[in-house]
């Protein structure tokens, strides 16, 4: 979802009809300037490099079959004091046994092939529920956040990319977010994705000064979330449901 | 009865089976006429603070309270983002003349009369909703202000935001409740999660020892929360 302050060149780029758009919304003016951290910092959270972008450019938009090119980041934010968010990052490069290069890729643009998620669902054993339902709540979720897979054949002519991870928060952009519909791949299960997910949606609504962080656990995950900084019924505060009148 | 442009609520309608509103003693003020609206520019954020301020009502889940007890001031400038964030916004008017007398026995001392301008309507009740529009949504910040509590006002903003958010398909609907807000949401047709969910709230605070050293804290009423640390790159297990 493209709410967040860095300008974003992902935008723009064309995506099948078998997405959906992303909904560029620029936050309001006053929250920009909430979003400024010392100077100092900002280097100290820049963690992706120049080339990176051009390997996950060519990748990624080949795919798409777009034209535009990424540019470094860098170049991206012009407004003074302005933190650099990044659109994408690499949490792991590696290759597999039979020779495959494999990238995973954390991002916050927020696209996601409502189908692509469907088959995600379909293998962690969630019920279905209306693809129509399922893309208007992503296309409105304060933040989207995904992790792709990204594999190269040992030739290096083929590339597949395959989401393997999600998590989404809505949120009043102000005070409350709840976390929902966190799913990994159970293939990668077990590595840290999760919490990589967990815990870069809650950075990111921390660093908005978003105070209230909510989610509904089921109690398989509780201590999952534990780990994470979340606590229980945090002072008797317990989350109530709304029950369908008979 | 007049017809308002918005929904007019008189309490001469409304109930019917209550007779002690009729026999209230005349030296007390009579129900006095409501208006409830979902419009949202009919909203102004400073009525709101006021009303927060008068309930001692804080945005903040764990609020910084002062030496005499009062929560702090909600800011305006988040109160307003997080108005235009809102997928439902309810608010309960009255006029002011029918709440002189609580007016003046309101707590902050200084003339809200002027504050307000020429508008003699007072924002006695509100709530609001936040939803992704498609499946989920959840209710926050129900208030009327004490000296109209208990006539269920609070219950038809609830069900208003109900109605609103029903007739969009949205039937996931939560609501973040402290032990004394339970039996409010309990007689508007809340109850616990049928699917046994745990409710979890983000409240790692950063340490005593040196180890956050670096780490941003970001304050939310009376809480620290550490921000979880960017990660630059995990070590996964290679795949066999």
């Amino acid at each position: 979802m493209c709410s967040l302050a860095a300008p974003r060149l992902w935008c723009h780029t064309c995506l099948s009809s078998s997405r959906f758009e992303v909904r560029n919304e620029l936050l309001p003016p006053t929250v920009y300037l909430r979003l400024k951290r010392k100077p100092e910092k900002r280097l100290e959270r820049w963690f992706l490099k120049a080339g990176f972008w051009d390997s996950i450019a060519s990748s990624i938009l080949k795919n798409n079959n777009a034209t535009e090119t990424m540019v470094p980041p860098s170049t991206l934010h012009e407004e003074e004091g302005e933190e650099p968010i990044p659109d994408q990052l690499l949490l792991a490069d590696r290759s597999l046994s039979d020779g495959t290069q494999e990238q995973i890729i954390f991002s916050l643009t927020g696209d996601v092939d409502v189908h692509a998620l469907q088959d995600l669902c379909d293998k962690v054993g969630w019920p279905r529920r209306p693809l129509s339902k399922v893309a208007v709540s992503l296309k409105n979720s304060f933040l989207v956040a995904t992790l792709y897979s990204i594999t190269k054949s040992p030739e290096g002519d083929e590339e597949r990319k395959q989401l393997i991870g999600m998590a989404r928060a809505t949120s009043d952009q102000a005070f409350n977010a709840t976390i929902w519909d966190v799913i990994v791949d159970p293939s990668y299960q077990g590595q840290g994705l999760g919490k990589a997910l967990v815990q870069k949606l809650t950075r990111a609504l921390l660093q908005r000064d978003i105070g209230n962080i909510s989610l509904f656990a089921d109690s398989k995950v509780v201590d999952f979330y534990k780990n994470l900084g979340f606590e229980a019924d945090p002072e008797g505060i317990k989350g109530m449901f709304w029950h369908l009148p008979f | 009865m007049a017809i308002h442009s918005t929904f007019a609520i008189s309490y001469a309608s409304l109930s019917p089976i209550e007779p002690q509103f009729k026999s209230k003693p005349k030296t007390k003020l009579n129900p006095p006429p409501l208006s409830i609206s979902t419009n949202r520019s009919s909203v102004d954020p400073l009525q709101i603070q006021h009303l927060f301020a008068s309930c001692g009502h804080s945005c903040h889940r764990f609020p910084r309270t002062g030496p005499d007890g009062r929560v702090e001031l909600v800011e305006l400038e988040k109160l307003r983002v997080a108005l235009a964030h809102s997928f439902v916004v309810v608010s309960v008017l009255c006029k002011a003349r029918f709440l002189e007398g609580e007016m003046e026995k309101g707590a902050l001392g200084f003339g809200f009369g002027d504050l307000f301008g020429d508008s003699d309507q007072r924002l006695v009740g509100f709530g609001r909703a936040v939803s992704d529009c498609g499946l989920t949504a959840s209710i926050h910040d129900v208030v009327v202000i004490p000296s109209l509590q208990r006539r269920g006002i609070g219950q038809r903003i609830v069900n208003r935001i109900l109605r609103i958010l029903t007739s969009r398909g949205i039937y996931d609907i939560s609501a973040l409740c402290t032990e004394k807000e339970r039996l409010f949401f309990k007689a508007c047709g809340f109850g616990f999660d049928s699917l046994g969910s745990t409710t979890m709230m983000y409240t790692q605070s950063p340490g005593p020892t040196t180890e956050n050293d670096g780490f941003m804290v970001t304050t939310a009423g009376r809480m620290q929360l550490l921000v979880p640390p960017p990660t630059h790159q995990l070590k996964l297990w290679k795949k066999e």
